[in-house]
């Protein structure tokens, strides 16, 4: 089931790479491989939060989660699979243009972070999704350090969300 | 003068828009080409449009600078992944392009291969902030790169889409990312563009990055009907399907409207250039260029 991890490794041995602070905010350079020992965790946890997480928010367990950003609805219901909010096709009334029976998944998640207050995450501009990670857990990959934190208790306008807002690998350019 | 140094002297710039041939034959892309010779300082190359197979968009620019005509590429995400990406870019770069234009690009479920597989490896937003990458002399593996290419980027932008606010936010995280100009979706309703353009000034993105509104010339009612069902995100006003059904000779009319539109977007605060997207009406380009009273500096 799940791939091989151990590849990374071969670009973090290059002397000649170096990360620059634009870089480093758009791809996941340098993370920790997923080793064998870690990858029967891996399939536990994943399996726990498959229990939680599908049901609630149809996660397509893309291993990187960025829920706490997108106001609780999973992006990757979205049929391009984008990270950083809607195409351009949404239809009159919010429908999807690939599927015109469905609401465009990122309609939805403005609208409920309008709700819960959590408008300003979404100027975060979230990386090239690893897709090293793709069916492996998520928790497991944020208490490893190898994903972004997750902003779950994060509000609008805190001090917090305007130093990740433009602390971005956007704001450096 | 390249593009770049025309929007930073502060011109008034005027952008089309080609469509390569579903064939190899660079003959039909060069008498294409000829209607805009003159009349635009730039000329989009459209990349697999609709998720139809045409002539590759570099390959076709690059036929286009033979002819004198200083191309923007289009780079789309449906069909390349992020090692398909960095190696055209460089391919374009060492070939004399300088303009890309960055889009996540139309789903294969549009075009005449729908069983294709989409790639979406990254969005727009992350294609604009991996060309200011490599921009900045890094590959995304984060190697050094002996020559960096120097890409004029651009990205689009669709004021007509719902939810309307939520496209700012997008508009301001692309210019984040590194666009430095803008081409909108076609403009009908006038009223809404306005609008968001007002906001677009509050907010100061219009001093970042141009902004250029896209005209579509239209040729009949029948087009207009297509274009509403078929083109997602696209706003057209109930008026403009009377003037078409009314007008004796439909073909005038759509000239008409193009030239009024221009004509009134110029006028609109931050607009610092028109898109027209002709389609395959190539012809058309020159009449309207020179109707609404657009110059083209050489």
């Amino acid at each position: 089931m799940l791939p091989p991890h151990g590849q990374s490794s071969i670009r973090n041995a290059s002397a000649k790479s170096r990360i620059t602070p634009l870089l480093e905010n758009l791809v996941a350079l340098n993370i920790r491989p997923i080793t064998v020992r870690e990858r029967k965790l891996s399939h536990i946890l994943l399996f726990l939060e498959d229990i939680i997480k599908v049901p609630l928010f149809r996660c397509q367990r893309c291993g990187e989660c960025i829920l706490s950003s997108t106001a609780f609805i999973c992006s990757q219901n979205c049929p391009k699979r984008l990270r950083n909010g809607p195409c351009g096709g949404t239809g009159e009334g919010g429908s999807c243009e690939v599927f015109p029976d469905r609401k465009c998944v990122w309609y939805r998640i403005y609208f409920r972070s309008r709700l819960l207050h959590r408008v300003s995450l979404l100027y975060k501009v979230n990386s090239i999704h690893n897709w090293n990670l793709e069916k492996t857990s998520a928790w497991l990959n944020l208490f490893r350090g190898r994903i972004q934190g997750s902003m779950l208790f994060l509000r609008n306008d805190t001090q917090k969300v305007k130093d990740i807002i433009s602390d971005d690998a956007a704001g450096k350019i | 003068m390249t593009l770049q140094e025309k929007f930073e002297s502060n011109q008034f710039v005027v952008c089309g828009e080609i469509t390569p041939p579903q064939s190899c034959d660079g003959n039909v892309l060069r008498d294409r080409s000829r209607h805009f010779k003159g009349f635009v300082d730039a000329l989009n190359v459209t990349d697999n449009q609709r998720a139809i197979v045409r002539l590759s968009s570099i390959s076709s620019a690059t036929i286009l600078l033979d002819e004198g005509i200083e191309p923007i590429i289009q780079m789309t995400c449906r069909d390349r992944n992020r090692l398909a990406i960095q190696s055209d870019l460089l391919g374009a770069a060492a070939l004399g392009i300088r303009n890309v234009l960055c889009l996540t690009g139309d789903h294969q479920t549009f075009g005449d291969q729908p069983e294709a597989k989409g790639v979406f490896d990254l969005d727009s937003i992350q294609l604009i902030a991996a060309v200011a990458t490599m921009n900045s002399g890094f590959l995304l593996s984060g190697s050094e790169m002996k020559k960096p290419p120097e890409f004029f980027i651009g990205a689009a932008a669709n004021p007509f889409a719902e939810p309307f606010k939520m496209r700012l936010i997008r508009l301001h995280k692309k210019i984040a990312a590194g666009a430095r100009f803008i081409q909108t979706q076609a403009v009908f309703d006038l009223g809404i563009f306005a609008r968001w353009m007002e906001r677009v000034v509050e907010m100061g993105l219009h001093e970042k990055a141009a902004m250029l509104p896209g005209v579509m010339p239209v040729r009949s009612v029948k087009t207009l009907l297509w274009m509403k069902e078929k083109l997602p995100g696209m706003r057209i006003p109930a008026e403009f399907f009377s003037r078409m059904s009314q007008a004796r000779d439909p073909e005038e009319e759509g000239i008409t409207i193009a030239v009024e539109m221009i004509r009134a977007l110029k006028n609109i605060r931050g607009v610092r250039g028109i898109h027209i997207m002709p389609s395959l009406w190539e012809s058309v380009t020159p009449r309207i260029v020179k109707e609404a009273g657009l110059h083209v500096a050489h």
